[in-house]
């Protein structure tokens, strides 16, 4: 077998794949989101792609009241309705049935108003290539391509490097947005496949880090001095959620600065909280917490300590230092 | 309307007039805006003036060859119509009443029905269209009445076979259509057009009369041929060209009565130089920009009296045949930036007041807005294959984006090599949200020209004519009007033995058995494209009766003196007899497409592949308009559409359309002309739906279908990129029997935002490009600014929008359009 042969048929779940992004790396993108994430960040806006098995969730405003087609499809009859009058899934009694392969499982099977949504397939490195391959017509005129994102795409490493493997073999441009917690190996093996880096940043300061996100940042850091040594000509773009309560202060944004000091061809992004994942919280039968969203002043406030540190982009310029 | 959401600048204009602060461009455009004052927001009325010289001349001259009887009825109108010079213009010229928008009849075409559809105007609430009784009077004593069992429009409904005529007429004079086969030659003396303005700005009627005459001194008096046929033909010319410089010279006899007793001494310099214009140009050479623009404008107006062209007649490559005139005044100094806006503001406001009207049903419902789009064409390339984008291309579009009006109709020309600083303005122009420019891909266009038998440099040289046609000025020879087909009746036609539900037990189709006796979706699907075949079939002998009976009706000296061909084999552009050298691309459309495709993969993935649905219950859950059948519903809206690049349901629309191709190869040539497959719907995917029941991908009865090769309203879930892939996969490049394909994209502002936006947009159209589509036009627009419009319609007078290759004031619309584009799915994402 051929190695090309072999990469395409490492498999992986992913959570879907989103056309024509422009949000994240240069130019016009093809975003493929791997699911399970090894930080539980406390204001995540995908609470769908943490877990790393499959999951259902409910979309609320489909779900027919009085229908209970998916309960009585489930062989563990493991649906039952929320507070809210919704069909949620119960984790507890959920086994997971079939959605890895084709096809789905028979609760969203049998829910004719599509209100159950499967979060997460199995699918082949060579069949997601094929996916964004046709999207080539859109990049070559902007200098766009793949960009791996997730859950933490690293967080599958035989499958994130089959696929930036892949995409290189077939010249596609090549990006990976990561939490930059991962083992130092596979993330500089992935790093050398890289065409663009985008590097999540949320505090620096370590227990506090760890209260947030579930996980100390100790390797994080220590992941983006790494590759800035061993990759110094790979553009880095490092992101930071800013999130009232938080890191929304001066205070916070010159600690992560002091990181990125002495860092070349790095810029810096600071993005506001938003509150759209919520609805997928109650969908999974989660609770979230809620955040205020950061207003623009706030934003401009501390983007103007951000620059005393590295070169700072902002919402509006984002496309043109991209392209 | 919550305000979080990102108005487009558009919105943000009508927003603020709303508000009482005025149109930022008034002090840039002072004059266009002040002959704006005059006509915008009052509806247009009726002139019967040409219709009543038409009708006296072609009374008076039975018997004769008819190009030369259209040829003096040309002469009569130009010396007795009254001519007008409007206060404020600098072109001199309109068709007909100076009291705003107006529009002219044509009694040749509708003439029978012409009284009894002008009484009931006043039911046309969406675009009303006012009628003196004085005029209705001469209408209905002098007009119609000689007209009756005279017209195209009667002579065609008496040719038709009688197992054709329940597919195309609904009633026995053949009023209103049936909308299965829909027949659109009677609404128009000829297709959209473009005649040749650089022939007439660069040599004048004078010259062109003195080439006529020799060729007449060259006719042999002893050929029968030459005394039958060219002799007419070529006096028909001759005759034109003094009709068009007697009525041009008429207008240089008013402006200088006008300037007589003008007081204000600025004003009576203007009528002094328009005088002078109106005595030089048409007749001869221009010498200058506003000379040149003259004679254009003196040219189309004219044109309009002679006939009704589709969508009146278009404007040509405006930027390459006028850019000598603005290149050398400019750099003489004679012409600044500013007096060149100034003049085309002037053709733009006169085009704008020039109303095609829409009296018939069926022209009523397939144009709605006061439809007329009289493209002016820019960039693209050069004959000998050179971008063709000069500073006069940008100056157009300047105009255009600074312009309040619908019109003209701006259409781009895009090609590989189209510099990205005019890709960036036709970008930054498309989010403005008037919906200009359209835009057109010469890597599809020229190519297919070309493997039809057309020169390079022809086929660069075409202009968009029509909504998303194309013509070529000297090349182009086919006027007829086609035919439509109603693919959705076609599929109906299999689930019910031959039959539709609005006709009960009427055999429309051909009798393919009950549904459920196919054994798998590939007998499905075959069934599905026989009833398709059967339509072509019928619709190929329309077409083949409207190209016979035609030439019997109509004669375009005009047109045809301006067209070399015509000209060389002294043919009239009309005439059914073969014109040397000429492309003669008939077409018929697939309207429908996207609600076929997806009502076809709902049936074979419900049915056949998932069996979660039987044909039994398919059938009842279309009879009941899915009254009661909402789970049915839901089942068949989750299947595969088309709009999201899934070969599921674009594979089968790539089938449909080659089985519609492959027949136009074997038999197009038994008509004489090319016979190509093409998809443009104008508003008739509205009446084209009214007919239908429910269909498979959940659409309730009498719904609009999709329009052009636009996805099913709502379908296109997966961004516009997907979208472009879809219409691209279910292209067969293979076969040359394809045309134009209409497009639209419907974008929320935010989505097209800022530089990152503009970046998008030109990626987007590059990949538009790239994947050979043929046209595709944009609405950058919120929905709820189209539900607020529809609520408070006085406050958005102004809102336009673009409907299918024309834009139109979105108040203007009937109710079901508007509600049409309202469900068209707009990407917020992509």
């Amino acid at each position: 077998m051929s190695p090309a042969r072999a990469e395409n048929d490492v498999t992986g779940v992913v959570t879907n794949i989103q056309h024509f992004s422009v949000h994240d790396g240069p130019g016009i993108r093809t975003l493929v989101f791997l699911k399970g994430c090894p930080l539980r960040c406390l204001w995540c806006g995908n609470p769908e792609t943490q877990a790393f098995r499959p999951e259902i969730g409910s979309v609320a405003e489909r779900c027919r009241p009085g229908c209970s087609a998916c309960r009585e499809a489930c062989p563990a009859g493991a649906l039952a309705r929320g507070t809210s009058g919704v069909m949620l899934p119960d984790t507890s009694f959920c086994r997971e049935c079939a959605p890895l392969s084709e096809g789905r499982p028979p609760c969203a099977a049998a829910c004719t108003a599509g209100a159950l949504r499967v979060y997460g397939t199995r699918r082949g490195a060579g069949e997601i290539l094929d996916e964004v391959e046709q999207d080539i017509v859109f990049y070559r005129h902007e200098g766009g391509g793949m960009t791996l994102s997730g859950g933490e795409a690293l967080a599958q490493p035989e499958f994130a490097l089959a696929l930036l493997r892949e995409a290189g073999r077939r010249c596609i441009h090549t990006a990976l947005e990561t939490c930059g917690f991962v083992p130092s190996e596979t993330f500089l093996t992935a790093c050398s496949l890289l065409d663009y880096l985008l590097f999540d940043l949320k505090l620096a300061d370590e227990e506090l880090h760890e209260r947030a996100t579930g996980v100390g940042n100790a390797r994080i850091l220590e992941n983006l001095r790494l590759a800035r040594a061993a990759f110094p000509h790979l553009p880095i773009r490092v992101r930071t959620p800013v999130i009232p309560g938080v890191n929304a202060s001066r205070a916070a944004v010159r600690a992560l600065g002091e990181h990125l000091m002495d860092m070349r061809n790095i810029s810096w992004e600071l993005l506001p909280y938003h509150a759209y994942g919520n609805a997928k919280y109650a969908g999974l039968g989660r609770r979230c917490r809620e955040y205020a969203v950061p207003d623009g002043e706030c934003m401009k406030e501390l983007e103007e300590t951000a620059r005393h540190f590295a070169r700072v982009v902002s919402a509006e310029e984002h496309a043109g230092s991209c392209l | 309307m919550p305000d979080s959401i990102l108005l487009s600048p558009h919105e943000q204009r009508l927003r603020d007039e709303a508000a009482g602060k005025s149109n930022p461009e008034r002090e840039k455009h002072p004059r266009l805006f002040a002959l704006l004052d005059a006509f915008d927001g009052r509806p247009p009325s009726i002139d019967v003036e040409r219709a009543l010289l038409f009708t006296e001349s072609m009374r008076a001259t039975e018997g004769q060859p008819l190009a030369l009887r259209w040829a003096m009825a040309l002469e009569h109108i130009a010396a007795h119509i009254t001519v007008y010079v409007d206060d404020l213009q600098l072109l001199a010229g309109r068709c007909g009443t100076d009291s705003g928008r107006y529009g002219i009849l044509y009694p040749e075409l509708d003439g029978d029905f012409l009284g009894e559809s002008l009484a009931r105007l006043a039911e046309n609430i969406a675009a009303p269209i006012h009628i003196s009784p004085e005029n209705l009077r001469t209408v209905v004593e002098k007009i119609a009445p000689y007209w009756s069992g005279r017209t195209y429009h009667e002579d065609l409904n008496r040719s038709l076979p009688g197992e054709l005529r329940p597919l195309v007429y609904d009633d026995p004079q053949g009023f209103t259509s049936r909308y299965i086969v829909h027949e659109t030659s009677s609404l128009r003396a000829s297709l959209q057009w473009v005649p040749d303005y650089e022939k007439v700005i660069r040599r004048g009627f004078a010259d062109i009369r003195a080439d006529v005459l020799r060729r007449m001194e060259a006719l042999d008096p002893q050929s029968p041929a030459d005394t039958l046929d060219k002799r007419p033909f070529l006096e028909a010319a001759l005759r034109t060209c003094d009709a068009v410089v007697l009525w041009a010279k008429r207008h240089a006899e008013l402006a200088r009565r006008k300037a007589r007793t003008e007081t204000d001494p600025v004003r009576r310099e203007e009528l002094l130089e328009i005088a002078a214009i109106a005595e030089r140009v048409p007749e001869f050479p221009a010498r200058t920009f506003h000379e040149a623009l003259q004679a254009q404008w003196f040219t189309q107006a004219f044109s309009r009296l002679e006939q009704r062209t589709g969508t009146i007649v278009s404007n040509g490559r405006m930027d390459q045949y006028l850019y000598p005139y603005f290149r050398r005044d400019m750099e003489s100094g004679a012409l600044t930036r500013e007096r060149a806006l100034e003049l085309l503001d002037c053709l733009w406001a006169n085009i704008a007041q020039f109303v095609d009207l829409a009296i018939s049903p069926g022209s009523r419902e397939s144009g709605e807005g006061y439809a007329h789009w009289e493209a002016v064409t820019i960039g693209g390339q050069t004959r000998d294959g050179r971008d063709a984008v000069n500073e006069l291309s940008y100056l157009i579009l300047e105009s255009k984006r600074d312009c309040p009006l619908h019109y003209p109709e701006l259409a781009v020309r895009i090609h590989d090599r189209t510099p990205d600083r005019f890709l960036r303005a036709v970008a930054e122009s498309i989010k403005d949200g008037q919906g200009y420019p359209k835009v057109f891909n010469d890597e599809e266009i020229v190519p297919l020209r070309v493997a039809k038998g057309v020169e390079f440099g022809d086929a660069r040289d075409y202009a968009v004519s029509g909504c998303a046609s194309v013509r070529m000025p000297n090349r182009d020879t086919f006027t007829s009007g086609c035919t439509q087909l109603n693919l959705t009746a076609a599929l109906e036609m299999t689930l019910f033995n031959g039959r539709m539900l609005r006709y009960g037990d009427e055999l429309l189709g051909l009798e393919t058995g009950s549904p459920e006796n196919f054994a798998d979706w590939n007998e499905f699907f075959r069934a599905y494209l026989r009833q398709q075949t059967n339509l072509q079939r019928h619709a190929f002998v329309v077409q083949g009766l409207i190209n016979r009976t035609r030439a019997r009706h109509f004669a375009g000296p005009l047109s045809s003196l301006l067209h070399d061909l015509c000209l060389d084999s002294c043919t009239d552009i009309h005439s059914d007899r073969p014109i040397p050298g000429g492309f003669d691309s008939a077409f018929f459309d697939m309207m429908g497409f996207a609600t076929a495709i997806d009502s076809l993969a709902a049936i074979r993935r419900t049915v056949y592949d998932d069996k979660s649905l039987t044909m039994a219950g398919l059938v009842a859950a279309l009879r009941d308009d899915f009254v009661g059948h909402e789970a049915v519903r839901e089942l068949l809206c989750a299947a595969p559409r088309y709009g999201n690049n899934d070969m599921y349901a674009d594979g089968i629309g790539r089938e449909m359309e080659r089985a519609a191709q492959e027949f136009s190869r074997r038999y197009a040539r038994e008509l004489g002309v090319m016979m190509d497959v093409r998809s443009i719907s104008v508003t008739a995917n509205v009446p084209f739906g009214k007919v239908l029941g429910a269909s498979a991908n959940g659409r309730r009865a009498g719904m609009p279908v999709s329009d052009g090769t636009s996805a099913s309203q709502g379908a296109d879930s997966h961004g516009p990129a997907a979208v472009l892939l879809s219409n691209f996969n279910t292209k067969n490049y293979d076969n040359k029997e394809r045309e134009g394909r209409l497009l639209n994209i419907k974008f929320t502002p935010r989505s097209v935002a800022g530089e990152e936006g503009t970046r998008r947009l030109m990626a987007f159209l590059r990949s538009f490009c790239d994947l050979r589509l043929w046209h595709v036009q944009f609405n950058v627009i919120n929905r709820e600014t189209l539900i607020e419009a529809q609520r408070a319609p006085d406050l958005y007078r102004g809102l336009i929008v673009r409907i299918a290759g024309y834009s139109a004031y979105f108040v203007d619309l009937s109710r079901d359009l508007q509600n049409d584009l309202i469900a068209r799915t707009s990407h917020d994402a992509w």
